[in-house]
């Protein structure tokens, strides 16, 4: 099978890319639901913890690609921490003339920022552990995701996977006949990336409409049909599903019980 | 004895075509994202707490995908399910910060975006629908954003949801409408349903 | 009781919104199970809307109106939708790049297998079996989009087969491919037959590689030939139509097998084992007045005739030096961390070679031997792995014409990037390549040849030192190869120099002075056109083959200009093919 290209970084083979992909997603969904009610930063610290040791030891990525992977996370948490700290009204810790931070802003930020490094860690362990066309046959597997669906999303991915190359090769058609500026360099400025992204959707749209009839010419959509490559789904599987519950679970009971987790009416506090 | 066909269009189920055109829009406006989002990033971190603020201009874009699809493929649900495809391709494929959440935010753009089409019985394509359209899309995915990333009890609530509002209108109304018209200017998606409208308009003229 | 046929046409016609003309007018053809069919027809004449009609695409997918009724294996396409269609039909459409869709190349071939629910045990073991009927059992564990344009129609032609249809739709399915591709794809029809006993229909252009020694014998039994008008001239067994048509074909610019052409242009039938046919030929080989324009130049060209042409090889516009082509170097160069990890092989080393004013040079190879890949090196668009490329900004036409497009309509298309008072040479241009009819259609409405006239035209319509095209006749009927080739010639005499790749030998003798071989990862041969095609071990090497034609007239001459003036005699007898096309108009 193809290497999650898209990934920044493969864990082929490792133990958690032998997982079933629609059970991985579904636990990141779970958890990153929950975590949508958790509004203090206790709580995200020990399950970011958790989960960057487990996802480190089943995944077995490299220290550099774990850290590169982190990158638009934090950036992305700095952010929220930032201006939650500045701008949330409530008890005033420093102050410097428009510039004000409260201990509510540093609480709340902390928890959003957190809060996006264990989506953050739980979304590097999912695409550095899975396929996504396996993860798309698991799904037509295991999710009842219609056939036709499940194709033209794959379609789509091949599209994705040549886009780069396509959007440079447009990018050049363009170019070869494009009128030179009087310095004598090519174009540049904004009007000729709207071209090429125009081209690249137009020259998109036409493969896609050729792409579907070749589908359809390959009997896409005709029933019964047959599955070759099964997407295992064991017990293994639902035993991983069972203790990530578990111990989430685990965490907010505790959490809960020592008196850290805060829903949502802390925004309001 | 001859018969004539040009076929009618069965309501029933999606046709293949329609489903790829809208996994393409996903991919296509997915790519351009995900470019414009590795600029955009490196710059939203040099602009510090105000990064945060600045990604309310640019959130129309988001709703792009949407009218454009309703407006090719003329049939229900398909903003929704157009902005849903772009987000599994953003999440599952490039791997976006947001996570799978997404895909309920778009979800609740998708059916903003939707509602003023469907209002219409996606029969009016006019400049009010498109901008009604962005206005709704981003105004909806505004109380969901905002619950999910603690906005609400923030100082800057307000300014972030009239940016918002203003960049829904612009980047994901407006914007839409010149770009389905050139579209449809280059024949390509003659053989969708806007094909067959603007055949019939042509012929009644 | 008589066999349901395989394929009903009765009085067919198709029609497009805002095309005032029909594309197909009153086709009525019956074909039997197991019947083979070929198409013959001029560039734009309907043969692919004539597959897309059998397939049910018109009118189901496509915007457009059929009457008359068409019917597979006893179920009429209106009824029945294009999924419902498939059970009965395989297709390879003509455009090679949309042949492939899922990102895996086994992935696409069990498909069809899935979908028509064969047992999960047995689709492996197809799959391989399907792969190796077309000369392709290495490109299994690929990714699609690593596949050069040949080894991507291989595959897409793999899973047309590989669900065993009943019937096969084959749109050009050759036009890319490399000698030992064609012998594949031959074998692999053959094949089909053999085990499942299929009906075809096949569109093809390169009639001769195809047919093989065989001759018009190694050509579907039976014929059709579609008018400009789309309606069906002629019908019935393959060699009789042929024959009796010939020269009416041959002037209309259809490409015909040998045999069929030579008989069209010297009035005897045979072929080449004919002494009166060798003969006629070799009266075309004799001189007349004016006619050196077309004989090559060449550096170490011999040139035995008495009135040597001037030579116009100029001075050098672009030069490689110890490039090396790897496509890893464009992937460094994009910072997309997750791919750098595959070190990307050189796919040619240590290329050396100039470009030169007036010179028209050949880029020949296998499939998959990297001939797109240097093309871009030269151009600049994609950097070398070591070594430089140094010269003018060349001009480039892309092995997709689609990439190109950038305007709303034809003309605009052609006059894009030009200056503003470029009207007259607009005009011309789109004169030249037969697009005038064509003017305010939108680029992507059009046929397969249309698009890479257009490709072509729009790029020649500005002025370069230097013009790189990949395959840039790929698809074309013989008038427009023999229009783009005297385009390419004035090009050149212009003082540009002109480097193009084809896997069409007698094209590339019509018109190249120069040929560059590429082969075991790097160029093993470069030199005048007819020494590389003389050199038996050169060509073993890169799996090239000469056309009977070609074979003969090397072995039967010794001067260049001899044979040039024989194939140059042969393209006269095209109509509209050196002068301005007449035929444009009817279509209008
Ligand atoms: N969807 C369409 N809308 C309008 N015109 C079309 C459409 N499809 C094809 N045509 C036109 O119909 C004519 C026949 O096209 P077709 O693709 O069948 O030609 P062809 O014989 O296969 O040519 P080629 O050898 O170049 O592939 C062309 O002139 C083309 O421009
Ligand atoms: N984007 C890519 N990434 C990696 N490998 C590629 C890429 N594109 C092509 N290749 C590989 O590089 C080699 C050369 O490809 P290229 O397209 O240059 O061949 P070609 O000589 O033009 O073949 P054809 O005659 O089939 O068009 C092939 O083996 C191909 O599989
Ligand atoms: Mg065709
Ligand atoms: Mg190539």
């Amino acid at each position: 099978m193809t290497a999650a290209t898209t990934s920044a970084f493969t864990a082929s083979g490792s133990v958690l890319a032998r997982r079933n992909p629609t059970v991985k997603l579904a636990l990141l969904f779970v958890v990153s639901l929950a975590m949508v009610f958790v509004f203090d930063p206790v709580t995200p610290a020990v399950l970011y913890i958790v989960a960057l040791a487990t996802i480190q030891a089943s995944t077995r990525l490299p220290v550099k690609a774990m850290a590169l992977g982190h990158v638009p996370f934090v950036a992305f948490g700095l952010g929220i921490f930032l201006v939650n700290a500045l701008s949330r009204p409530g008890q005033i810790l420093w102050e410097a003339g428009p510039v004000r931070v409260t201990v509510e802003g540093l609480s709340v930020g902390g928890s959003l920022a957190l809060r996006t490094l264990v989506i953050g860690i739980l979304a590097i362990g999912f695409v550095a552990s899975t396929d996504g066309v396996a993860l798309m046959g698991s799904l037509h597997q295991h999710a009842r995701l219609g056939s036709r669906v499940t194709y033209a999303v794959l379609a789509g991915y091949r599209m994705l996977q040549e886009m780069p190359r396509e959007w440079q090769t447009i990018r050049q058609a363009h170019a070869v006949r494009a009128r030179l500026r009087p310095d004598g360099t090519l174009p540049r400025g904004l009007s000729a990336y709207r071209r090429a992204a125009f081209a690249l959707l137009v020259v998109s749209v036409r493969k896609g409409e050729r792409m579907a009839q070749s589908l359809e010419s390959r009997g896409l959509g005709l029933s019964p049909r047959t599955t070759w490559r099964k997407i295992p789904l064991n017990s293994t599987d639902w035993l991983m599903a069972t203790t990530v519950l578990a111990v989430l679970g685990g965490i907010l009971a505790l959490s809960h019980i020592l008196g850290f987790l805060e829903g949502y009416d802390a925004l309001f506090s | 004895m001859s018969t004539s066909t040009t076929p009618a269009r069965t309501r029933s189920s999606w046709s293949l075509k329609d489903l790829v055109l809208l996994v393409v829009l996903g991919v296509v406006f997915g790519f351009l994202y995900w470019v414009f989002v590795q600029a955009w990033t490196a710059l939203s971190i040099l602009m510090g707490p105000a990064g945060d603020l600045s990604q309310h201009f640019l959130a129309g874009s988001w709703l792009l995908v949407a009218p454009i699809a309703i407006a090719i493929v003329q049939r229900p649900f398909a903003g929704v399910i157009a902005e849903v495809l772009a987000s599994v391709i953003e999440v599952v494929f490039l791997g976006s910060a947001v996570g799978p959440m997404l895909f309920i935010a778009a979800a609740i753009q998708g059916i903003g975006s939707e509602i003023p089409f469907a209002a219409t019985r996606y029969r009016s394509y006019g400049w009010a629908t498109y901008a009604l359209s962005g206005l709704l899309g981003a105004g909806l995915v505004f109380f969901y954003s905002a619950f999910r990333s603690g906005w609400y009890g923030q100082d800057v609530f307000f300014l972030r949801l009239v940016i918002h509002l203003i960049s829904g209108l612009v980047l994901g109304g407006l914007l839409a409408k010149v770009i389905v018209d050139n579209l449809a200017k280059t024949g390509v998606v003659d053989n969708f349903a806007i094909g067959r409208t603007r055949l019939g308009k042509a012929n009644a003229r | 009781m008589p066999a349901e046929p395989a394929l009903q046409l009765t009085d067919v016609s198709v029609e497009f919104p805002r095309r005032d003309s029909a594309v197909l007018r009153g086709v009525t053809l019956r074909l039997d199970p197991g019947e083979h069919l070929i198409v013959f027809g001029a560039s734009g004449s309907g043969k692919s809307t004539l597959l897309q009609a059998i397939t049910g695409v018109v009118p189901h997918t496509v915007l457009s109106t059929l009457t008359g009724s068409v019917s597979v294996n006893g179920t009429s396409t209106i009824d029945a939708s294009v999924v419902e269609l498939s059970r009965h039909i395989g297709v390879l459409s003509q455009d090679p790049s949309s042949g492939v869709c899922l990102p895996d190349v086994e992935q696409e071939l069990a498909l069809p297998l899935e979908n028509r629910a064969v047992p999960p045990e047995q689709i492996s073991a197809r799959i391989d079996h399907a792969l190796a009927a077309v000369g392709a059992a290495g490109l299994r564990q690929r990714q699609t989009d690593r596949l050069s344009g040949g080894e991507g129609q291989r595959v897409a032609l793999a899973a047309s087969l590989i669900a065993e249809p009943a019937l096969l739709l084959l749109d050009e399915p050759t036009s890319m491919l490399d000698p030992a591709g064609l012998t594949a794809v031959r074998q692999a029809i053959d094949a089909a037959t053999a085990a499942f006993g299929p009906s075809v229909v096949l569109v093809e252009h390169r009639l001769d590689d195809y047919a093989g020694p065989a001759g018009i014998a190694g050509l579907p039994e039976r014929a059709v030939v579609l008018g400009d008008d789309g309606r069906v001239l002629a019908d019935g067994d393959t060699a009789a139509v042929l024959a009796g048509s010939a020269g009416q074909l041959n002037a209309r610019g259809c490409w015909l097998p040998l045999e069929t052409e030579l008989l069209a242009v010297t009035g005897r039938p045979g072929g080449l084992a004919t002494p009166e046919v060798r003969a006629a030929l070799r009266a075309l080989a004799l001189p007349r007045e004016g006619d050196d324009l077309q004989a090559p130049r060449g550096l170490g060209m011999p040139n035995d005739d008495g009135a040597s042409p001037a030579p116009r090889i100029g001075d050098t516009v672009l030069t490689a030096r110890n490039v090396c082509v790897s496509r890893g170097a464009e992937l460094k160069k994009r910072r997309r961390p997750r791919r750098t990890a595959e070190t990307a092989p050189a796919i040619l080393k240590h290329v050396n070679f100039e470009l030169r004013r007036g010179e028209i040079t050949a880029l020949l190879g296998a499939n998959g031997t990297g001939k797109t890949s240097l093309l871009l090196t030269l151009a600049g668009l994609l950097p070398p792995a070591e070594g430089s490329v140094a010269g003018a900004r060349p001009g480039m036409v892309f092995q997709n014409p689609e990439h190109q497009f950038v305007a709303h309509s034809v003309v605009d298309e052609v006059r894009h990037g030009l200056p503003g008072d470029a009207g007259r040479l607009v005009k011309t241009v789109l004169d030249q390549h037969r697009l005038i009819h064509l003017a305010d259609q939108s680029p992507f409405r059009l046929s397969g040849g249309e698009k890479r006239r257009l490709s072509v035209a729009a790029m020649l319509a500005h002025d370069r030192p230097s013009l790189l095209a990949d395959e840039p006749t790929f698809g074309l009927d013989r008038r427009d190869t023999i229009a783009t080739a005297a385009a390419f010639r004035q090009a050149a005499a212009a003082g540009r120099a002109i480097f193009f790749s084809s896997h069409d030998l007698r094209t590339v003798a019509t018109l190249a002075d120069r040929a560059v071989v590429v082969a075991e990862h790097t160029v093993i041969a470069d030199g005048a056109i007819f020494d590389v095609l003389r050199d038996p071990d050169v060509l073993m090497r890169a799996g090239l083959r000469l056309p009977p034609l070609l074979d003969w007239l090397l072995a039967e001459f010794d001067s260049a200009p001899d044979i040039r003036r024989v194939l140059n005699g042969l393209d006269a007898a095209v109509s509209g093919a050196t002068t301005a096309p007449q035929l444009s108009g009817s279509r209008v």
